[in-house]
């Protein structure tokens, strides 16, 4: 039992590593980034799958969201003067998997049915859906934000020097 | 100031920086830092304004009433995290004294001709990185593998579309339509057990990540004029991005999937 809960963790930071490195590529990181991207990564995300795990602290995605970017901003605050890039060049990508894409395009989708259906009942389903996604959304992108600069703010001298 | 440096010259590097900086995706705290640091080096009193669309730089030399005022506008040539931490370096490199006001300005021409990571490279990155994607989803081997090739297609028509000068927009619906329509062959043809998580997953390396991050980060710093266009600009993709899904499922019959 015990086991499978860390092979679950570990598989879990290594493809939310895989894909910090594929999204990192895309936004022309520096290559010399990518290492210290992954391990942002697979740490965030894998604290993220501990405190949203119902067998663990069963936590709602926003807080856990808030805590992982957390733990990814000290990673990317401390990685930052090794790799010589400014600390979101090492975090941001990190953040990338827990994005909640689908979150976003499911409220879009919501949205258009709004549209496609006349009548009431069906309407306000689609409108509540596109609500709840659309909120979803917005608050773990803010909790993300807020719990990534956290690091930057108590780390100043750290995080604005790293590139000097 | 520098004996051979104009306020005029000032002025006109640090708007040309901004804009840059701004270009390539940097939040509006990281361009204040910078520019009020490269200003502070040049020994001018600086105020910069950070619009949407472009960057504003009111340069006087301290104690003297002149004052030029350098406006530019923001040249968006995509996310570049490479760019970004060059010109921090530059930033700097400037104010330790390490580079003087020619040797800036070549730094700076270079960086504006920095190629972005190689088109190939990051096809195959971000195909394997949206598949990695789609098992953080619960997707099985087979969904991945979908995920995988609708990734690499979309993606490259993306890249095929932007090089020929096409809006990022009508690229995002296109490469959307074209990624979700390859991934509903695994809920068509019945390829593993978990084709819905292929289809879902199969766009969302569309999703401007970048952008929503940096309109959050605007947004905590009272830049709300730049975090709302910045905002709209990522809901606008994601808006193409469901346009693109929604079309695909319609036209293959999978609209309640």
């Amino acid at each position: 039992m015990s086991t499978d809960i860390f092979i679950n963790i570990f598989e879990d930071g290594l493809f939310a590593a895989i894909a910090a490195i594929g999204f990192a590529s895309i936004s022309s990181t520096p290559r010399r980034a990518y290492i210290a991207c992954a391990v942002t990564a697979a740490v965030g995300h894998a604290v993220r799958y501990i405190l949203m795990a119902p067998a663990m602290a069963s936590m709602h995605i926003v807080p856990a969201s808030a805590l992982a970017a957390l733990a990814v901003g000290f990673m990317g605050v401390m990685f930052a003067p090794s790799i010589k890039c400014p600390a979101e060049v090492c975090f941001f990508p990190a953040l990338l998997p827990m994005i909640p894409g689908m979150y976003a395009y499911r409220a879009v989708q919501a949205l258009i049915s709004c549209m496609c259906h006349s009548g009431e009942a069906e309407f306000n389903h689609h409108l509540s859906l596109f609500a709840q996604n659309g909120l979803t959304c917005a608050f773990i992108v803010l909790a993300m934000v807020i719990g990534a600069n956290i690091p930057v703010f108590l780390l100043k001298k750290t995080a604005f020097q790293a590139t000097r | 100031m520098p004996k051979n440096l104009t306020i005029s010259d000032a002025a006109a590097f640090l708007a040309d920086y901004a804009s840059r900086l701004w270009g390539c995706g940097a939040t509006c705290v990281r361009i204040e830092k910078n520019v009020g640091r490269i200003a502070a080096a040049l020994g001018v009193d600086c105020e910069l304004t950070v619009m949407p669309a472009q960057v504003e730089v009111s340069v006087c030399e301290p104690g003297t009433p002149h004052t030029v005022v350098a406006a530019r506008r923001v040249k968006g040539a995509g996310i570049n995290f490479d760019a970004n931490a060059r010109l921090s370096r530059l930033s700097w490199a400037i104010a330790d004294g390490r580079v003087d006001y020619a040797g800036a300005l070549a730094r700076l021409e270079e960086i504006k001709h920095l190629r972005p990571t190689g088109q190939w490279e990051v096809l195959a990155l971000a195909s394997l990185a949206n598949a990695a994607f789609c098992r953080l989803f619960g997707g099985d081997a087979a969904a991945m593998a979908v995920v995988f090739v609708a990734t690499l297609a979309g993606f490259r028509l993306k890249q095929i579309m932007l090089a020929d000068g096409h809006d990022l927009r009508m690229a995002v619906l296109c490469a959307a339509f074209f990624s979700a329509s390859i991934s509903a062959g695994a809920a068509l043809f019945g390829w593993g057990s978990t084709p819905e998580i292929a289809l879902a997953t199969s766009v969302l390396y569309l999703i401007p990540g970048v952008p929503y991050i940096n309109a959050a980060s605007d947004l905590i710093a009272r830049h709300y004029l730049c975090s709302f266009s910045r905002l709209m600009d990522a809901c606008v993709l994601t808006a193409c991005l469901s346009a693109g899904l929604c079309a695909g499922m319609f036209i293959l019959g999978l609209a309640d999937f």
